[in-house]
């Protein structure tokens, strides 16, 4: 079993009073405590301005309701630069340079895929996803 | 000016053949500028008792509250595996789920900001859910 951890910790001073708030969380398999994802797709991906990707396919079959995580972080420097983030066909969120998010996604039907789009200028991605498993695209070639 | 900074680390020394250790920090600024955010609706705890989607269901964000990009942070505080909160979009027809958060998980979005977001807990285990916003208060 794969032990695999995410934390997260915010800090600030905009409250009167220092404010900081840390969790972490271990990724098992969905039902389970015993069983860690074991699993893992990781990229870099160049995304230009006005192009349009699949990140992460809801297939409904192997990862459907299941305990997939996802993070995504605009690498980019220019601070103007963003990508959008839609699922299901909806922005859930905007990567400006250095943003970064995480979320536990629940691919809940085969219009629930997570894609990407850039503005501005070519953003620089990096990406994860942690998962139980996914079906590979079909192959072409015959040998 | 405040300093806001989320720090994400996702750690493993068994998932890959090396250690896998992933850190970024950002400084949660507004948009396209290097100008520190300035409000929060500070961390909220609120007990999930809607099972399904509707008017029930745990309000955590409403439409446009912030200016884009608020930061929306949430964790699931429940312990047992199983009791989960969804947490969709009240805005959109459908109502389309973003996440599943299931006992312990947390999420991060820098959001568009412009969707209601509601929670409900399927299995009926009123789960606690802990979440704040972070951004510009319009």
């Amino acid at each position: 079993m794969a032990t695999t951890t995410a934390a997260v910790t915010l800090t600030s001073d905009l409250l009167s009073d220092n404010m900081s708030v840390s969790t972490s969380t271990t990724c098992m398999k969905a039902g389970t405590t015993a069983d860690g994802l074991d699993m893992m797709d990781m990229s870099h991906l160049e995304i230009a301005s006005g192009t349009n990707w699949d990140l992460a396919r809801a297939d409904n079959a192997l990862n459907k309701d299941k305990a997939n995580k996802v993070y995504i972080c605009n690498n980019s420097t220019d601070e103007t630069y963003y990508v959008k983030i839609t699922l299901d066909a909806t922005v859930i969120g905007s990567l400006y340079a250095g943003d970064w998010m995480f979320i536990p996604w629940g691919a809940e039907d085969a219009t629930a895929d997570i894609e990407i789009i850039g503005y501005i200028g070519t953003n620089k991605i990096s990406y994860a996803y942690f998962h139980e498993g996914k079906t590979l695209f079909e192959q072409g070639d015959t040998v | 000016m405040a300093t806001t900074t989320a720090l994400i680390s996702i750690n493993s020394t068994d998932l890959l053949s090396d250690e896998l250790a992933l850190t970024t920090t950002t400084t949660l600024t507004k948009v396209g500028t290097s100008t520190g955010v300035e409000y929060t609706t500070g961390l909220s705890r609120k007990k999930v008792n809607a099972t399904a989607k509707g008017s029930t269901a745990t309000t955590i964000y409403t439409a446009d509250d912030f200016a884009a990009i608020p930061y929306l942070y949430l964790k699931n505080t429940n312990t047992t595996v199983g009791n989960k909160i969804f947490i969709y979009d009240d805005s959109t027809s459908g109502d389309p789920t973003w996440l599943q958060l299931d006992a312990g998980d947390w999420g991060f979005i820098p959001m568009h900001g412009d969707k209601t977001l509601r929670a409900y807990a399927p299995n009926g285990s009123d789960p606690i859910l802990e979440f704040m916003v972070i951004g510009t208060d319009q």
